[in-house]
């Protein structure tokens, strides 16, 4: 009887030792291909990172669409590799330019916003910034979100290369233009415009300040509308009476 | 000592996600593969930080700390301890109530879904469910130990 417990219990631990084998080895497979899983992401977008800390912000400047002096004022806080902000850009923005900015009920700025995550995002800033110095930040605006995909961290290390084929498309002096971005001629402003957000609280893009309404996300052109027409009903009611004084 | 496996194996699986989204937060990782869903809607959001730290970040803490207690519930000395068991089901449960209100933000609130915080959601769900199984087996040993 003792011997036959002694074999049933070698048998058991046997299959014990087995089990936990077969455990570890599962342990060790699954580490090393999370591992490797991470370490191919972590260098998939190697673009050259620009540190915030490096460079003093600048005074933040903006880019203005429409009339500056139109009864509503709309600001944009926008990173160009966000992709709720080029869902905005290319879905609703088309009707806010055409049914608001060019009827001069909307003036509109556009902030940058560069999220630290997308690595591609300060070229595309600094790219957008070096065409506003040839008269075209809003054509580079345009195609640098109609593009995202291809230009994206995850697309590619070397986002210049499609930016200066945009900057060909749109006509700019292809030289000045490459000198301009690689130098981060604009990248004290660009850290201004961020600045700028932070100090109106924006925690995510596309933020926008509509009169004097902080709204954040990718909203619809109808609610963008809704916001609009509130301002603009804000701004034109009469001032409250001053409270009168007692003789 | 299967469930405690199963804890293990998920909390590093769920380590691996929690990492990436990590990575993605503190820019080391420029955009998430995010096949469903809007991640970086999520990830960008102030919901994606928690006492100043992201989200990401408590999650990869939650889940070394699952991955060191199966890991130690399955040497020779703990393999029995009720102790053990209880501290697992005790943080999974904590962990699965807050993964509830972050995928209720990202429904109702942010009406945008991360595939990858769902995806460690649903590996939360599965350590509970283990570590329940793992609380009563541990019970019952005890129980019958002590006769």
């Amino acid at each position: 009887m003792g011997a036959g417990k002694g074999s049933g219990s070698r048998v058991v631990k046997k299959k014990n030792a087995a089990q936990s084998r077969g455990f570890y080895v599962l342990l060790v497979l699954v580490l090393v291909a999370g591992g490797v899983w991470i370490g191919a992401k972590a260098t998939q977008g190697t673009a050259p990172a620009i540190r915030e800390t490096d460079v003093t912000p600048g005074p933040a400047q903006g880019y203005q669409l429409g009339d500056p002096k139109a009864p509503v004022q709309v600001i944009e806080f926008a990173d160009f590799e966000c992709p709720a902000c080029g869902q905005f850009s290319t879905v609703t923005e088309p009707d806010v330019r055409a049914r608001l900015i060019q009827t001069g009920k909307v003036s509109y700025r556009f902030f940058d916003f560069p999220l630290a995550q997308h690595r591609n995002t300060y070229v595309a800033s600094l790219a957008a910034a070096c065409a506003n110095d040839q008269g075209k930040f809003w054509p580079m605006h345009d195609a640098l979100y109609l593009n995202q995909p291809e230009w994206s961290t995850e697309a590619t290390r070397d986002p210049l290369k499609y930016f200066l084929k945009y900057a060909q498309q749109l006509g700019l002096d292809q030289t000045a233009f490459k000198q301009c971005v690689t130098e981060q001629r604009h990248l004290p402003t660009i850290l201004g415009n961020k600045k700028e957000g932070e100090k109106v609280g924006v925690q995510s893009t596309p933020t926008f300040v509509i009169g004097k309404k902080v709204i954040a996300g990718a909203i619809s052109y109808d609610e963008f509308r809704a916001q609009v027409d509130s301002a603009a009903a804000a701004a034109a009611a009469p001032p409250a009476p001053a409270a009168k004084k007692k003789s | 000592m299967r469930a405690r496996q199963a804890i293990a194996l998920l909390a590093l699986a769920g380590a691996f996600v929690a990492l990436y989204l990590t990575l993605y937060k503190v820019g080391v990782i420029g955009q998430l593969t995010c096949s469903v869903g809007e991640c970086e809607v999520v990830n960008t959001s102030r919901w994606s930080l928690f006492l100043r730290m992201p989200v990401a970040a408590w999650g990869l803490a939650t889940y070394v700390i699952l991955l060191a207690l199966a890991l130690t519930g399955l040497s020779e000395r703990w393999s029995a301890s009720v102790e053990v068991s209880r501290a697992i089901t005790a943080l999974a449960a904590w962990s699965v109530c807050f993964s509830a209100y972050l995928t209720y933000i990202e429904l109702f609130v942010l009406h945008a879904v991360c595939v990858w915080c769902a995806t460690s959601a649903a590996i939360m769900t599965l350590i509970l469910v283990a570590a329940v199984i793992d609380l009563r087996a541990t019970r019952a040993a005890a129980e019958v130990a002590r006769g």
